[in-house]
């Protein structure tokens, strides 16, 4: 198919939505509710385009590609559109960009700045506070929510788990878990897709640490939680990792579960242990890993020369690389000689 | 020169006797918050953010105008400096803008920085606010009174180059602000946009108005690049996303390094894809101007042209 968009020929297949069309040609249209792993739903009415032809404004990521259509992106209806849905949402949002925790990673506060919405001019109502704080690994904001749907979709079509949903109509609308008897009561596996979809500051998670976004630099890791292989980002500032967001282009394309995104603060514990210990005179002290390795060969030597091979049990951990539990088994049955040799295959 | 030993927050710091204790702080990395202190410019001690502790004293003490002692023993965060910095930057913030949502400074702002460590927020009241005087004369800078914090920066920053110093303090207690010249827009002022208040403001009183709408600090990347008009070398920063060059903006002017226009124009155009036209002051007016004109090279080029010329028709 042959459409036109800001006066220029593009080829696109069958199929296709506006949006889609649009970005894969390296035109931006900004978006607040899509996500290209779930289904449409045109909630946040930011992708407007005009389509000559057609009396309204439409949303790019509902509207299909037709032949020969003639599509503006940026035309001065299509901006003064954008800007009136970004008037709306910022009139009923917080401004308290100055400490949020979004602050600098929020597509509401980075679209107001390219479209020039300095403030709110619809000064009525604003949303009912609504704090849930019950879930012990983030935060839901009621006051910050956009209702762009991002959580509700990719706990219901990724993950799966259904523990939020819509509650009430029109201004009333929140984002809630059954009954509203509060997340920890839910479902919810804690899995913090849903964190991670939220374009604003409504899912927070629960920082141990204070940080900006833009004092932290990004660093790509394969989590190493089980075997999967999810690929992540880590948030690091100062040398210490702060926050954990998905990758889109691994193989989990996006997704995280409970461990990979939250549990990080154990790379930073002060009780972590970062040298061999040895216990003497009763006590453990730290030592070098040439002595540690010298005392657990001697001791296996001695083991072994006395008691058998049979003596030995080795147990690893499901957290080692496939590549690291087979020299431990091939250490124990090649070298030691025995086949007592096991891993915890579970977290 | 003798050096004295002094604790700070516990560690023992060893070093030179003409030191301030915020100095000596920040060579063994201890971080003291201030917002009029800069390495470059002389001690002010307007902003009260870099107060500290000293035994001895029971007073508060700007750790950028006391020099250190020997044996003198600072805190930099006690319960109390904590609580105290708190109440400054309170008191700034209930004169400020609400408006981290747009503001270009977003993202580099010290206020920001400090509200957000000492967890300081906007409140409602109907007392004073600075007054919004906005000065959008100049192409080239924005000056926004209602987010001046008075730190003085720019006034001394200007003040170092002797044929500038156009920037002053004027009117006194609350109604206090900075001036251009004889408190007259940029545009009529002698201000010649060399940007260097604007490197130095903590806020967002002086932006570049060639960056605004286009990036902020936390979009994209910045590369510090090397000024090549003149052999000062100032540096400036050139701000791009995906790829595209978009802005270029003055770094803080350091070790006699004076910014000028000139130096900031040739880097716009040797660097970003789609530079803003040029602008010169001509009398009290800016005018939009060509690029050849801005850079001072019209000579240059009509002296190519002349000579290209000349070779075709030797050629024909």
């Amino acid at each position: 198919m042959q459409i036109i968009i800001n006066g220029k020929n593009y080829d696109v297949d069958k199929n296709t939505t506006i949006l889609k069309a649009c970005r894969d040609n390296g035109i931006e249209i900004p978006t607040l509710c899509h996500d290209d792993r779930l289904s449409p739903s045109g909630a946040c009415r930011l992708c407007l385009v005009e389509v000559e032809g057609w009396k309204n404004l439409h949303t790019s990521c509902t509207a299909m590609c037709k032949d020969n259509m003639v599509i503006h992106t940026h035309s001065d209806k299509v901006i003064k559109g954008r800007q009136e849905v970004l008037d709306l949402l910022i009139s009923n949002h917080p401004l308290e960009c100055l400490t949020c925790e979004k602050s600098g990673a929020c597509k509401l506060q980075d679209y107001c700045y390219e479209y020039g919405i300095t403030e709110g001019t619809y000064r009525w109502e604003m949303k009912k506070p609504y704090l849930d704080i019950s879930n012990p690994f983030y935060n839901f904001d009621s006051r910050k929510c956009i209702l762009c749907g991002l959580c509700v979709r990719v706990c219901d079509e990724l993950q799966g788990t259904s523990a939020i949903g819509f509650e009430n109509r029109g201004f009333e609308t929140n984002v809630a878990t059954p009954f509203n008897e509060g997340l920890i009561n839910s479902t919810c596996v804690s899995c913090g897709n849903c964190v991670s979809v939220c374009p604003v500051g409504a899912l927070e998670p629960k920082s141990k640490e204070k940080f900006r976004y833009w004092e932290t630099k990004d660093v790509r890791t394969t989590c190493s939680y089980c075997g999967v292989g999810c690929q992540m980002d880590l948030v690091v500032k100062d040398n210490k990792v702060v926050d954990v967001k998905p990758a889109f282009d691994g193989l989990n394309e996006g997704l995280l579960c409970v461990k990979g995104k939250f549990s990080y603060n154990f790379l930073a514990h002060p009780d972590r242990l970062k040298k061999p210990m040895v216990k003497k005179d009763g006590v453990f002290v730290e030592t070098s890993w040439e002595e540690a390795y010298d005392i657990i060969v001697d001791k296996m030597k001695y083991t072994k020369d006395n008691f058998g091979a049979d003596s030995f049990a080795g147990l690893t951990s499901a957290r080692c690389t496939n590549e690291e539990n087979y020299l431990f088994q091939k250490m124990f049955r090649a070298v030691l000689g025995t086949n007592n040799v096991d891993h915890c295959a579970r977290l | 020169m003798s050096t004295v030993k002094l604790t700070i927050d516990g560690k023992v710091a060893e070093v030179s006797s003409g030191l301030t204790v915020l100095q000596a702080a920040r060579s063994i990395g201890i971080e003291i918050p201030a917002l009029c202190y800069d390495e470059s410019l002389e001690i002010f001690g307007a902003c009260r953010m870099c107060i500290v502790e000293i035994e001895g004293s029971n007073k508060l003490q700007t750790s950028c105008s006391i020099l250190v002692k020997n044996g003198m023993v600072v805190h930099t965060e006690t319960d109390r400096i904590k609580k105290t910095r708190k109440d400054i930057v309170q008191m700034l913030l209930d004169s400020h803008p609400n408006d981290c949502l747009t503001c270009q400074k977003s993202g580099e702002c010290l206020l920001q920085d400090y509200a957000y460590k000492y967890d300081a927020t906007f409140r409602k009241h109907d007392g004073a606010m600075r007054p919004q005087l906005m000065d959008t004369s100049s192409p080239y800078i924005l000056r926004d009174n209602s987010k001046c914090i008075l730190c003085g920066k720019c006034v001394l920053t200007c003040y170092q180059v002797s044929d500038r110093q156009i920037l002053s303090f004027s009117e006194r207690g609350y109604d206090t602000k900075i001036v251009f010249g004889a408190d007259q827009t940029i545009e009529e002022s002698p201000c010649v946009s060399c940007n260097r208040c604007v490197a130095v403001c903590p806020v967002g009183a002086l932006v570049d108005k060639r960056q605004i709408g286009k990036i902020r600090n936390w979009d994209g990347k910045s590369t510090v690049v090397m000024c090549k008009a003149c052999e000062y070398g100032c540096e400036f920063e050139v701000h791009s996303k995906n790829k595209e060059n978009l802005a270029v903006t003055a770094k803080e002017p350091s070790n006699g390094r004076p910014l000028c226009l000139k130096g900031r124009l040739a880097t716009e155009l040797k660097y970003l894809e789609n530079p803003d036209t040029p602008y010169r002051k001509i009398g009290q007016k800016f005018e939009k101007t060509t690029w050849d004109k801005a850079l001072g090279i019209t000579e240059l080029i009509e002296k190519m042209n002349r000579l290209e010329q000349k070779v075709k028709g030797e050629e024909e």
